[in-house]
């Protein structure tokens, strides 16, 4: 038997039950249409759940802290003497605090450094890791100088691209640059639009300042207008400072009074102040955050410094400036390709003894609802396309009864089981294609009004515009909703097949 | 496709050969026994008729020959099958392309035209639709009803339904036909034109010809051996 012939029997037969086969295929049309708008929804809400984490890459961000580990008393402690009579426990409280062991119960065990970045990065799933550089220092240009805060970014930071006002953000976390605020600017004397447009491209200092040696006495300068002491004050307060070993006897002092600051003065060499001086080109300029861009959701990676560095230029500063094995950054971000894997990150990040903080709670619950509006609607069109599976069984076996004479005729000029059983299974697997694809239409139209109610939902009660369509319709999902609803009618139609094919024809030519 | 079926060794020409061929119905405690151990051979292009009242097992050796039945125990060879030993399958391509067969009530799919009803033997024989088509249209027009080829049974008249029937058996060009009371829905000048019809295929290609009928006359004009059945026995 020809292959269009198989297909062409059970279509008469269907064409010839117009009724039948309308209500039978409205049962599969419901469960397809449900069974779509279920895989629709969810994958609709999970590329809503995606963009929104993928804004500012906020579930996708690990941010990364020192390691630390309970302190061991300090061994010494039991041997301070503690004058007076105590009972024990106090005793032993008043011996840690003489040892100054009492203000903290762990202590800095794995710092980040260079390594410590490195082994960060080799941790699978990481995409890259920006340490939180943060430091201070003087910003000299055209010979005025101005104290200022000094942190890092990676070149990708859409929270610092979106506030620059003129030049460009970084193109390399290498470069040798900078960008810096505005307002920085004018306090180093800029204070024309020109001046701080021409300012792009020109060349910055960074000054540092640390001080090597022990010393007991240090002087401070507090201003009354609370601004930070400019480089020369700190120049003249370090010139008093080494030079009051030799004025403090000259003053109008007691001997008492020269007594108590004798120690001060003899308990090492003098203190010595190292200036490190770093040029960098000015790239862009930075504006301050609008009140509404300062509402906007947490970001580890948002700076608060006047100047910004490129993240591995700002590593190469600190470990310059600073003594060799110290830490380059209290903080890094570790930046992961997919929020389900922020779990088995954080895992290998605790494991190298660091601290990590995370959206997990977020991240989990957003999976959490997903997984519950897709089980939901997945099982309601399941029992929707169960009840039709049964409609569609129970109706082709009144067609088999009804046709049983036809059948006894099929089976008298030479149609075999198989070929009988074929067209029965034939029929429920056309009633699924009709079905299926009448509910992935009507689920398609039934999108545009769905769609734009719950956006006027979310608009209202959530403040938030959803971007693209709650509604999506990939290529998978038809092919899913397809096979699906032909599956199940196929399986409907199983059992009416098996009762035609095993009809005797002599019977059923007696049938009337 | 299964293996094509064997010829028997007294094929050559004999069209029908059946050996204690038995068939009943019902429970093994209470058995009806519709045939019992029957015994008979027809040749090839042999046009026989087997009479009998209603009940005498004539019906049942025809739905036996036909292959719509199993016999419950004996041989049965018909154009060198063996029919009891077929699976459904075989059965099946047995009826589509060796046996005829037309039935006192026409039985025809009243849905489908009198065409479409020609053509169904030709559609589980895996013909062509163009060769169906024009087969089908030849057979009607061959027992003059080219003018109703697009008409369904209840279009027309009972003599009419049994031409279609009679095309349709014949349109396959079966070696045997096998017709249980044909006649038996029609009067007596549209039961002649029936018979007419078929007779005339049955002698242009010589086809062997069994005849169901408790009509004696019938029986007597159309058929050159009448075989007698009384209580699912044949008489002597």
């Amino acid at each position: 038997m020809r292959f269009l012939d198989l297909i062409s029997l059970p279509l008469s037969a269907l064409w010839q039950q117009k009724m039948r086969t309308l209500l039978t295929t409205l049962g599969v049309v419901f469960g397809s249409f449900v069974l779509a708008a279920s895989l629709s929804i969810g994958q609709g809400v999970q590329d809503i759940f995606e963009q929104i984490s993928r804004r500012n890459d906020v579930l996708r961000k690990i941010q990364v802290g020192l390691g630390y580990k309970p302190k061991v008393p300090d061994p010494a402690q039991h041997k301070v003497e503690v004058k007076g009579v105590f009972a024990e426990g106090r005793k032993q409280r008043l011996q840690r605090s003489i040892v100054g062991d009492d203000q903290a119960s762990s202590t800095v065990d794995v710092i980040i450094d260079r390594q410590t970045l490195q082994k960060l990065a080799a941790i699978p799933h990481v995409e890259q890791v920006v340490p939180t550089v943060f430091a201070r220092g003087f910003a000299v240009l055209n010979d005025q100088s101005q104290y200022a805060t000094i942190g890092s970014s990676p070149v990708e930071n859409p929270e610092c691209q979106t506030r620059i006002v003129a030049g460009r953000f970084f193109q390399s976390p290498h470069e040798k640059s900078l960008v810096l605020h505005e307002y920085l600017l004018y306090q180093l004397g800029l204070t024309t639009d020109a001046d701080m447009e021409a300012a792009v491209g020109r060349q910055i200092r960074l000054e540092f300042r640390r001080m090597h040696g022990q010393t007991k006495f240090e002087l401070n300068l507090h201003k009354s207008d609370n601004t930070h002491s400019t480089r020369e004050e700190l120049a003249v307060v370090d010139k008093i400072t080494n030079q009051l070993p030799a004025i403090v006897p000259k003053l109008e002092l007691t001997a008492a009074d020269l007594l108590v600051l004798k120690n001060t003065f003899q308990s090492g060499p003098a203190p010595v102040t190292q200036t490190f001086q770093h040029t960098f080109t000015i790239v862009g300029i930075l504006r301050s955050r609008t009140p509404e861009e300062d509402r906007r959701h947490w970001d580890p990676l948002r700076t608060h410094t006047e100047i910004v560095l490129p993240s591995q230029t700002a590593v190469d500063l600190i470990e310059d400036i600073l003594p060799k094995g110290s830490a380059v950054a209290d903080r890094a971000v570790v930046m992961i390709d997919r929020a389900e894997h922020a779990r088995s990150v954080v895992d290998q990040i605790n494991e190298l003894g660091l601290q990590s903080w995370a959206p997990l709670e977020h991240i989990e619950r957003e999976r959490l609802m997903y997984l519950l509006i897709f089980g939901g609607m997945t099982c309601v069109a399941a029992v929707a396309l169960l009840v039709a599976a049964l409609g569609i069984t129970n109706t082709m076996l009144m067609s088999v009864l009804e046709r049983t004479r036809e059948i006894g005729i099929m089976k008298a000029v030479g149609a075999s089981n198989g070929t009988l059983q074929f067209i029965f299974l034939l029929e429920g697997a056309l009633i699924g294609l009709l079905g299926g694809s009448c509910g992935l239409l009507a689920c398609w139209g039934a999108s545009f009004p769905g769609d734009a109610y719950i956006r006027t939902l979310v608009s209202r009660d959530m403040k938030f515009d959803i971007e693209g369509t709650l509604f999506v319709f990939p290529p998978w999902l038809m092919v899913v909703v397809m096979t699906f609803a032909v599956v199940v009618t196929t399986l409907a139609a199983v059992c009416p097949a098996l009762r035609a094919a095993r009809i005797d024809p002599v019977t059923a030519l007696r049938h009337e | 496709m299964s293996a094509p079926l064997p010829e028997l060794p007294d094929g050559g020409r004999c069209a029908i050969r059946a050996v204690d061929l038995t068939k009943s119905y019902g429970t093994a405690g209470s058995p009806v026994v519709a045939l019992h151990r029957v015994t008979l051979e027809i040749q090839r292009g042999e046009r026989v008729a087997l009479l009998g009242k209603s009940g005498s097992g004539k019906s049942t050796m025809l739905n036996l020959l036909g292959g719509l039945d199993h016999p419950t125990s004996g041989i049965l060879q018909v154009g060198g099958n063996d029919l009891p030993h077929m699976s459904s399958g075989q059965l099946a391509r047995f009826r589509s392309a060796t046996v005829g067969m037309i039935f006192q009530s026409f039985n025809l799919i009243a849905s489908r035209t009198a065409l479409q009803n020609v053509e169904l033997p030709m559609i589980f024989k895996g013909l062509t639709p163009q060769r169906r088509r024009v087969d089908a249209q030849a057979a009607l027009e061959a027992v003059g009803l080219g003018h109703r080829l697009h008409h369904l049974p209840a279009q027309l008249s009972g003599g009419e339904n049994q031409r279609v029937a009679v095309a349709r058996s014949l349109v396959n060009q079966p070696k045997i036909i096998l017709a249980d009371e044909p006649t038996g829905n029609l009067d007596s000048s549209t039961a002649r034109e029936v018979i007419d019809l078929i007779m005339q295929h049955v002698r242009q290609h010589g086809a062997t010809f069994i005849l169901v009928t408790h009509d004696e006359e019938l029986a007597a004009t159309c058929t050159n051996r009448v075989i007698r059945l009384k209580d699912g026995q044949i008489q002597a």
